[in-house]
């Protein structure tokens, strides 16, 4: 008793935390794995936090959304502020939203609003780091990605990587393992950010490095470890105990585990989608890979970032949104999240909706807004999130929260509660230093349901 | 206050004085002592430590836990009273009840308590509360400051594996008074492997090896090294082992002591192997491991030493290494964007030039720490000079950056750098020790008060980087320039900076005082800042002075690590009390012939290459097969991420193309950026574990085995393009009309460095027959080479 007591509340042992490492991803066996998710429940705190979702896709808006323009528009809000667009009702009595986003009314009713946001950096990639790590960056140490805690404290399922992104955010500066070290990363989708060849969409798809190139077949890959393993045959006489070793036969088969089980590309085959849905999801790659996200999920993969581009509206602000990112955004966001409804999954994943910052109130000289950290919106729906519910208000002119403000640490302990994790569990960095996940943060209750 | 509760004091005050003045006898303790009288900070605040009650995730947090809040680590013993007997109305102790104290009925698990139950009413811990309660629950001030703790014995060496051992600890406190302490001082084995302890200092051998005890009590570190030998069988005599030099006189006088033996000499292509990944990250030609075999000269794995470390590819692998050591991180350089990388490079080749002439390890150190930008030029010829490195960096990749006296991209951030980043990254550099813990606490296993930091962090409040009264106007002048003649809206513009000496800014103050706090050497003397002196400069010559015990030993340290794939301290930028050198005399043997050599790192190099210790094999024998740290064996090891791909391109006879932010057909080790324009690179890159050189810590470098790496091993279509180059080994042999047999030596010896055994041959015969495809048949077997461990790992 005393002694699992202090494992606990020191959280893991440097050992332990190299050991994990090692066995990094769907490395675990099913007997770590249950353990580990035992830990989780046993944690201290853990007893408050009772599982509401098992993964996450984030919808990540990258260039940083005027989300005055789209979830908190300030009609009353004097000239030079007051944008273009009007508001319009939803579905959730009371909550207002752009009129250019009218699908994302139609089910605002399963959607919070959080309007209250805030940091302090309006530097797209601190601010990135901020938001999709949930700590404030420092030189001192390197935060992991909300997707990397998820999958180094979540079992993950085998056969298909827990966390996959299909794009690098800031070229790779964000969305990565931090401490946690490599084995945490992403895995990254290719052909995501291919052109839109029509037809052609998401045919590309593929994870880096856990599927066979073109023309490499299975029974090749067959033949050919039965060759390796032949071949390494005198090697395993030189060294018959290291953990490294060991770790990398482990690997091998876990290498081949994937490579055998389909699950991932079949998540990748769309066509196995009507073409009425994926014309929902809209025929783009981010409505294509909004609808493989959904599929990913199902193959059990934890986390999925997908990414649209373009929100960095220095100069023509509302013919941009207008013409282009909302109706692209409004199409696929709606899409997944009715269709996660539909299926009966939103109920067990978070769809979390952001960008690294909002924009200016102020309205600059070329029509556009520049960035503003100070106040921005985010969208979260299922897992646990309450339906139909805008959190906070900012003040008269959008410059600053107003009422329940709070900050990226903030969400990202209300995500992790909610996928059963203590947001203030401890993991240890590589040199021995004990971190919460999110030291700063704090549950906000309000938001879950 | 409140009638209630004037009278709930006054209570309290009787009944303290009568249960003061009834009690007696004190606590019986662990291992037969009696404690006579219970002290709340020798004792109660060791309790509080050793439980972990006043660690960062519990009460030490600074939001405390529950309520209740203690200093972190028990640092402040005056709060820590005042938290324990006033607040939450005084409930925690209860002078009238003494056993209804909530402290008492928490702790114990009678109340619920977030962090469970910590000891049970029957324990003696429960004793030593419930004894300091009852007589009074009283601090005396400073009574538990340590001026020094005593281990008794300094070393266990045991006999054999299953013995058991009694760590005692006492403590020389401040008022002279000197007491056992060892049931409130907290052991932690830093291999469990070897040997594990109880919380009362009884220390148990598991299996052969060393460790180390770690003891530390309220702030104070001592280790106790840890030996236990092998048991041999009877009548086993220990062998006489050659020795090359020094270095194995201490390693196998070491391993004797543990009954160890070492393995034998590496066999030819094993070392071949091993030194030129280790040296130049290339594997050698199958003509050259040829050669290497029939070479009959006894001299010949010398001469190959020194023919490799006077490589160009070696100079630059460890111009990699100290890129790393001093953070080329491309993103924080100076924009414009496409010109970062080149500026890496820059960083690059600067190091590279200089281990390439071998100039002393202490003159790079100097020109890196410190660099000024003009070096004393005049503002107009160092201009003329910035607008050459500059129009370089547009450019190409040829620059006369690497010419400069001094390394000033060092102090060139784009973000500004604080005083504490500068004293992190300079002490992780330069004298291996991480001081990040002491920025906001003492550090927990380590000698380094906040105090300590901030002084030493203070040195670099003069470094500045902008313009300096005597260059502002021609930089002002030159910026203006620039801006004119930029393209609109571009704030990408390179703009002129000077790193320069200016006045000090105001700098850290003390923690407590909030007095100044004078800059001071780590450990080391006082540094003020004197007008025209440069702080940095007196701060080098006492880190290379004989007063520093870490400046020759972490380097020297680096090099043993690189090479024996195990730091004698290790991780090799952790030099703290809590984690000692594996083997002292070795380490200290090796930085003094660093310093008697005038700090000549291809000397040391060439020394660590040649002690027999180095070329023994990985194979290992029944002694020595559970050794981790003492280096009885060669240890199997990944490569560097860098390594990993020059190796396979060498195996494979194919060469890089980079895109534009790198040299086309560099190698991977003379690659400078840490981030550049190629997403396969990048991509492998960090899936075998280059670090991003955002943190000044050698961990950043991962090298533990990931599931991406055997992926991308088995998968990764630019890989497998490169299996099937034309102008690549096997496209090449398969041209060259060579029989199933010479085609299949050449294969192995250019990925295995070695011939294919009686058994591989038979493999691959069994496996031709199979496959009606020659073609098809060889490309199977260089996919099955690369993927063995034997290519992949380093042995």
């Amino acid at each position: 008793m005393t002694k699992r007591f202090a494992s606990d509340c020191e959280g893991f042992a440097r050992r332990d935390f190299i050991k994990l490492g090692a066995a990094g991803l769907f490395g675990l066996s099913l007997p770590q794995l249950l353990e580990l998710e035992a830990r989780a429940q046993d944690a201290p705190g853990g007893r408050q936090t009772t599982r509401r979702a098992s993964s996450v896709i984030m919808v990540w808006l990258s260039g940083g959304p005027a989300t005055i323009d789209m979830w908190d528009i300030r009609p009353d809000a004097p000239d030079g502020i007051r944008g273009e667009f009007r508001q319009m009702q939803t579905r959730a009595g009371g909550v207002q939203i752009c009129e250019h986003l009218p699908r994302m009314a139609q089910i605002m009713d399963r959607c919070t609003i959080v309007r209250s946001l805030a940091h302090t950096i309006p530097s797209h990639g601190p601010a990135t780091v901020f938001m999709t790590t949930g700590n404030k960056p420092t030189p001192a140490l390197q935060y992991p990605a909300l997707g990397s805690l998820a999958t180094r404290l979540l079992p993950a399922a085998r056969g298909v990587p827990p966390y996959v992104s299909f794009s690098e955010l800031r070229n790779g500066a964000a969305g990565q393992a931090g401490y946690l070290g490599t084995g945490f990363n992403p895995f990254i989708v290719e052909g995501a950010g291919a052109p839109a060849g029509r037809g052609q969409l998401a045919a590309n798809l593929r994870v880096r490095g856990i599927t066979l190139p073109t023309g490499f077949t299975l029974q090749q890959l067959e033949n050919r470890d039965r060759l390796l393993q032949a071949f390494d045959r005198g090697f395993e006489a030189t060294d018959r105990q290291t953990d490294l070793v060991d770790g990398l036969d482990a690997f091998h088969r876990q290498a081949l585990e994937i490579l055998r089980s389909d699950r991932t590309r079949h998540a990748f085959n769309l066509d196995a989608e009507s073409a009425s849905l994926r014309a929902r999801y809209g025929n783009n790659p981010f409505g294509q890979g909004a609808l493989a996200s959904r599929r990913l999920i199902e193959a059990g993969v934890r986390f999925v970032t997908i990414s649209l581009g373009g929100w960095d509206t220095h100069g023509q602000n509302f013919t941009a949104l207008r013409t282009r990112l909302l109706p692209q955004l409004d199409q696929t966001l709606s899409a997944l999240i009715s269709d996660l409804d539909g299926r009966g999954m939103l109920d067990e994943t978070i769809v979390y909706c952001a960008g690294e910052f909002g924009r200016t109130p102020r309205i600059n000289q070329n029509a556009g807004r520049d960035h503003w950290a100070r106040s921005m919106a985010v969208v979260l729906a299922g897992g646990g999130f309450r339906k139909g519910y805008a959190h906070g208000t900012t003040d008269s002119q959008g410059m600053a929260p107003a009422t329940e403000p709070c900050t990226p640490d903030d969400i990202a302990s209300t995500i992790f509660s909610n996928l059963g994790l203590d947001p203030h569990h401890e993991l240890t960095t590589p040199t021995g230093r004990p971190v919460q996940l999110f030291r700063e943060g704090r549950v906000v209750q309000r938001l879950v349901a | 206050m409140s009638r209630r509760s004037r009278l709930r004091i006054t209570l309290s005050l009787i009944a303290l004085f009568l249960t003061a003045a009834t009690s007696h006898a004190g606590v019986d303790l662990p291992g037969g002592k009696h404690l006579d009288k219970v002290d709340f900070e020798r004792h109660i605040m060791g309790l509080f430590g050793r439980m972990g009650c006043n660690s960062g995730s519990c009460h030490g947090s600074f939001q405390g836990k529950g309520g209740f809040r203690l200093s972190l680590f028990g640092y402040e013993p005056s709060k820590d009273y005042i938290s324990v007997t006033r607040d939450n109305l005084g409930r925690r102790v209860n002078p009238v009840d003494p056993e209804r104290s909530l402290l008492l009925l928490k702790a114990s698990g009678q109340v619920e308590h977030g962090g469970g139950m910590r000891f049970s009413r029957d324990s003696w811990q429960y004793r030593v509360f419930l004894d300091w309660i009852k007589n009074g629950a009283l601090w005396h001030a400073g009574t538990g400051t340590v001026k020094k703790i005593t281990l008794s014995p300094p070393e266990l060496a045991f006999k054999k594996a299953g013995e058991s051992g009694q760590v005692q600890v006492s403590a020389t406190f401040a008022d002279g008074v000197e007491a056992d302490i060892t049931p409130f001082a907290d052991f932690r084995t830093n291999d469990d492997a070897v040997a594990e302890v109880s919380n009362q200092g009884v220390v148990k051998s598991l299996r052969a090896g060393s460790t180390a005890v770690i003891v530390s009590y309220r702030g104070n570190v001592l280790p106790v090294r840890i030996l236990v030998p092998m048991e041999l069988p009877a009548g086993f005599a220990y062998p006489s082992v050659p020795e090359s030099n020094f270095i194995d006189r201490e390693v196998f006088a070491r391993l004797c002591l543990l009954n160890m033996v070492p393995s034998d000499l590496s066999s030819d292509e094993e070392f071949l192997r091993r030194v030129s990944i280790d040296t130049i990250a290339q594997l050698p030609s199958p003509d050259e491991v040829r050669a290497f075999l029939v070479d009959k000269s006894p001299d010949k794995r010398a001469k190959k030493i020194d023919e490799l470390l006077a490589h160009p590819l070696h100079a630059a692998l460890w111009a990699t290494k100290l890129c790393d050591i001093t953070g080329n991180d491309t993103a924080s350089l100076e924009n414009p964007a496409q010109t970062k990388a080149k500026r890496s490079q820059m960083w690059h080749d600067w190091f590279r030039k200089r281990l390439a002439e071998n100039l002393p390890y202490d003159e790079i150190v100097h020109g890196v720490l410190c660099a000024t930008s003009r070096e004393g030029k005049s503002p107009e010829d160092w201009i003329e000079d910035v607008k050459k490195i500059d129009a370089a960096a547009v450019k190409g990749f040829a620059g006369e950056y690497a010419d400069r006296g001094t390394l000033d991209l060092y102090w060139r951030r784009q973000q500004n750098q604080t005083v504490e980043q500068w004293g992190e990254r300079t002490a992780a550099a330069f004298m291996g020790v991480r001081l990040e813990c002491a920025q906001c606490h003492k550090h927990p296993f380590d000698r380094w008060t906040q105090e300590e930091y901030r002084s030493y962090a203070n040195i670099f409040s003069s470094v500045t980087l902008g313009a300096s009264p005597d260059a502002k106007k021609l930089i002002d002048a030159e910026n203006v320039d620039r801006k004119k003649n930029a393209p609109k809206n571009n704030n990408q513009l390179a703009i002129v900076k000077e790193v320069f000496l200016g006045p000090p800014a105001k700098g850290l103050k003390h923690p407590d005082t909030g007095l100044p706090l004078n800059p001071k050497a780590l450990g080391g003397p006082d540094i003020p800042h004197e007008k025209g002196k440069d702080t940095r400069e007196a701060l080098f010559q006492w880190l290379r002075g004989p007063d520093n015990s870490f400046f020759a030993r972490s380097f020297v340290n680096r090099i043993w690590g690189h090479y024996l794939a195990v730091g004698l301290v290790h991780p090799v930028d952790d030099f703290s009390l809590a984690n000692p050198a594996s083997n002292d005399k070795l380490l200290d043997a090796l930085a003094k012939a660093f310093v008697d050599e005038k700090f000549d790192i291809r000397h040391m190099e060439r020394l660590i290459l040649n002690s027999r210790t180095y070329q023994l094999s990985s194979r290992t024998n029944d002694t020595n097969k559970f050794d981790k740290n003492n280096y009885a064996h060669s240890y199997i090891r990944p490569m560097m991420a860098e390594a990993v791909v020059d190796v396979l391109n060498s195996a494979l006879s194919v060469s890089e193309k980079w895109g534009n932010d790198v040299k086309q057909d560099s190698k991977a080790g003379e690659v400078g950026a840490s981030q550049f324009q190629n997403p396969a690179m990048t991509y492998a890159f960090r899936i075998f574990g280059r670090p991003p050189r955002t943190t000044a810590c050698d961990c950043e470098r991962a090298m533990e085995p990931a599931l991406p790496q055997k992926l991308y091993l088995m998968t990764d279509p630019g890989l497998i393009g490169k299996l099937n180059a034309p102008e690549g080994r096997l496209q090449q042999l398969l041209k060259a009309n060579k029989s199933d047999d010479e085609t299949l030596d050449e294969l192995f010896l250019a990925t295995l460095t070695r011939l294919p055994t009686a058994n591989d041959r038979k493999t691959f015969a069994d496996y031709r027959r199979t496959v009606a495809d020659r073609r098809a048949a060889f490309t199977d077997t260089l996919w099955a080479l690369i993927n063995t461990r034997e290519f992949i790992l380093n042995h």
